[in-house]
């Protein structure tokens, strides 16, 4: 009974064109609406590898720099195991800073970490990462330990040669400046190893030494001016920014980079709700055509069902029979659909991206999406799964009612209708 | 032993508000093997009885027994079982299935009864022979004349060799020397089992070994 349900599709060509081609402008719709949901999901994805996920707790309204005018406040030392102890924290990286002047109203920043950990140049890393360019880096062994690692503007100010490493440099802790106050400490001698380059001026003015030097030097003991809270992915970044309210309380103020996390929550929210709301279209759109279609056939095809049921067809048989026919016109729908895919689903999608999809996206994020998405149509198994299942589930959906007429009727009713 | 067995059976059907009385009260035996034909003026109610023999329709009131079963209290999955191992039906239109051939066409109610591909074939084939279409069984339904069509519908009746063969007018379709082929080969096929013939004409009746008049809905002759 399948083959002749399958050979029954072929009975009408008209039927089976008409069909075939409304099927395919369907099955189109669906996989252009699946390409564009996988496009967003697949760029977001992206994002999330590649951002930093990572949170800057300071101490509540201070920039946390030791001998800056009414900016020294800084967070207790147990703030560190308290935020190593949050799920979904991948790393915690505690910063001690102090500033220094160097010509006019322009200062230096002097920064205190473990060695090993990042060089974020400026207060969140704008500046990026500092390229060791001269010497060598910072290592465990330094803890410490009376050296440093120079930005090249900073070192050109303290005429440091990068050629001449190790080279020495002395901090004047009593010198001030419109918003550094002096410390009533020895000034300290450092050997700088290295020198790094950002090239950004700003970032290029920045000094790292180990933390247990700094403390040494700025007679700060205890205390931690900034922790650097890096989330396992971009996605838990809204998730830890809440642990580590709840763990600090007031006493802090965290700087979270929630752009991705509300870019994801946001942007792929809406467009995967726009993409399946356009697939769940798609498929009702093929399952009133397969409707359609097989009210035509039931109403054409009466006594022939009659027929067969006077033979002794059970209903099972003339519904596999009448199963396999939906099938097979919702499979004519398929591969025309997926050759125009093949052929225009590129540029569809991209048409259909910025007219269908893009303005219901966050006006922020419109105009990169539509310039940044690599949007294309190739087909892979699992598109085709998802189109065969959809298929059998239209055949199913759109056979129903049909069917549920046939099996109710007796051979005598059904050869009548026709 | 009577293969059919009516009891008191009516069969009435709306026509708009009225309620119209096809079958009044009939009562008939019919024993095995043989050829029983029908007969009335149109609209007397023969095809009515012979679609309630069939289990194609179920009685108003009474009782219809056939081969020892009372369609009345069959369900509906076992009154298709019923069709498929007991009755052959042809029918005045043929009713063949177009896009099979008739080979194909005559295996068709052998696969509902779940008869091996290969018997299946095998049993079409000597059908097909028997009726004199074995040159013929690769063609349509549209390419065969319509006594060879109904020739194939013959085949197809005895393909699960069922005791009871239903002919509901076999002949209205096709020209008199035709007709008269189609109840020769019937009666051939009445040698062995029971052949119920409704038609209304005379003279082809006059070849059956019984002839039941019906007018009105009720028996009216039996002889």
């Amino acid at each position: 009974m399948v083959s002749l349900g399958f050979r029954n599709a072929a009975r009408s060509v008209s039927r089976l064109v008409a069909v075939t081609m409304l099927g395919g402008a369907g099955v189109l719709l669906m996989l252009v609406m699946q390409t564009i949901g996988r496009a967003v999901e697949a760029y977001t994805d992206a994002l999330q590898r590649s951002v930093d996920a990572t949170l800057q707790v300071r101490a509540a309204g201070s920039m946390g720099h030791v001998n800056m005018v009414g900016q020294s406040d800084i967070l207790p030392s147990e703030a560190l195991d308290k935020l190593r102890a949050i799920p979904h924290v991948a790393k915690v990286e505690p910063y001690l800073l102090a500033m220094t002047p160097t010509e006019g109203h322009n200062f230096a920043m002097v920064v205190g970490f473990n060695p090993g950990d990042t060089k974020r140049l400026e207060s969140h890393g704008e500046a990026g990462i500092g390229k060791l360019v001269s010497g060598r880096d910072l290592t465990e062994a330094d803890r410490g330990k009376r050296v440093a690692v120079i930005g090249q503007g900073f070192a050109r100010w303290a005429g440091i040669h990068p050629d001449k490493l190790p080279a020495e440099l002395t901090l004047d802790l009593t010198r001030t400046h419109p918003v550094i106050f002096a410390l009533d400490r020895p000034a300290a001698k450092l050997a700088i190893v290295g020198i790094y380059s950002s090239g950004y001026v700003f970032g290029d003015m920045q000094l790292f030494l180990p933390l247990d030097t700094f403390r040494d030097i700025y007679g700060v003991p205890r205390g931690l001016s900034w922790l650097y809270v890096k989330a396992d992915s971009a996605a838990n970044v809204p998730l830890v920014e809440r642990a580590i309210r709840a763990a600090l309380g007031d006493q802090a103020d965290i700087i979270a980079p929630t752009s991705v996390a509300e870019f994801q929550t946001t942007t792929t929210r809406a467009v995967r709700r726009l993409t399946a709301a356009g697939m769940a279209l798609s498929a009702l759109l093929l399952v009133v055509i397969v409707y359609l279609a097989m009210l035509l056939v039931v109403r054409e095809r009466a006594w022939e069902i009659g027929t067969l049921k006077a033979i002794g067809a059970p209903n099972g048989s003339i519904a596999v029979a009448f199963l396999a026919e939906a099938f097979a016109y919702g499979l004519a729908g398929s591969a025309l659909g997926l050759f125009l895919y093949l052929g225009v689903g590129t540029p569809l999608a991209r048409q259909a991206f910025a007219l269908a999809v893009g303005p219901f996206l966050p006006a922020q994020y419109k105009d990169t999406l539509l310039e940044v998405l690599s949007v294309s149509a190739a087909l892979d198994a699992e598109q085709l799964a998802v189109v065969v299942a959809v298929v059998a589930l239209v055949s199913v959906a759109g056979s129903a009612h049909g069917l549920a007429h046939l099996v109710r009727l007796s051979p005598l009713q059904a050869m009548r209708r026709e | 032993m009577a293969l059919i067995e009516l009891r008191s059976v009516s069969k009435a059907y709306r026509k708009g508000r009225a309620e119209v009385w096809a079958l009044d009260g009939i009562d008939l035996s019919v024993s095995e093997r043989g050829m029983v034909a029908i007969v009335g003026p149109s609209g007397s109610g023969k095809s009515s009885l012979l679609h309630l023999v069939g289990a194609m329709d179920r009685p108003s009131s009474g009782e219809v027994e056939v081969a020892g079963q009372r369609l009345g209290a069959l369900p509906e999955k076992a009154l298709s079982g019923f069709r498929q191992k007991t009755i052959g039906f042809v029918f005045q239109g043929f009713n063949l299935i177009p896009n099979l051939s008739a080979l194909e066409n005559v295996m068709l109610p052998m696969e509902f009864a779940g008869v091996a591909p290969t018997e299946r074939r095998r049993r079409a084939e000597a059908l097909l022979a028997r009726v004199g279409l074995e040159a013929r069984a690769s063609h349509r339904p549209r390419e065969l004349s319509g006594g060879e069509q109904q020739r194939t519908a013959i085949a197809r009746a005895l393909a699960n060799d069922p005791p009871l063969v239903l002919a509901d007018e076999p002949t209205g379709n096709l020209d008199s020397k035709t007709g008269q082929m189609i109840y020769e080969l019937l009666r051939e096929v009445a040698r062995e089992r029971t052949v119920l013939v409704v038609t209304h004409a005379e003279a082809l009746a006059q070849m059956a070994e019984r002839v039941i008049h019906i007018h009105d809905g009720k028996l009216v002759r039996d002889a």
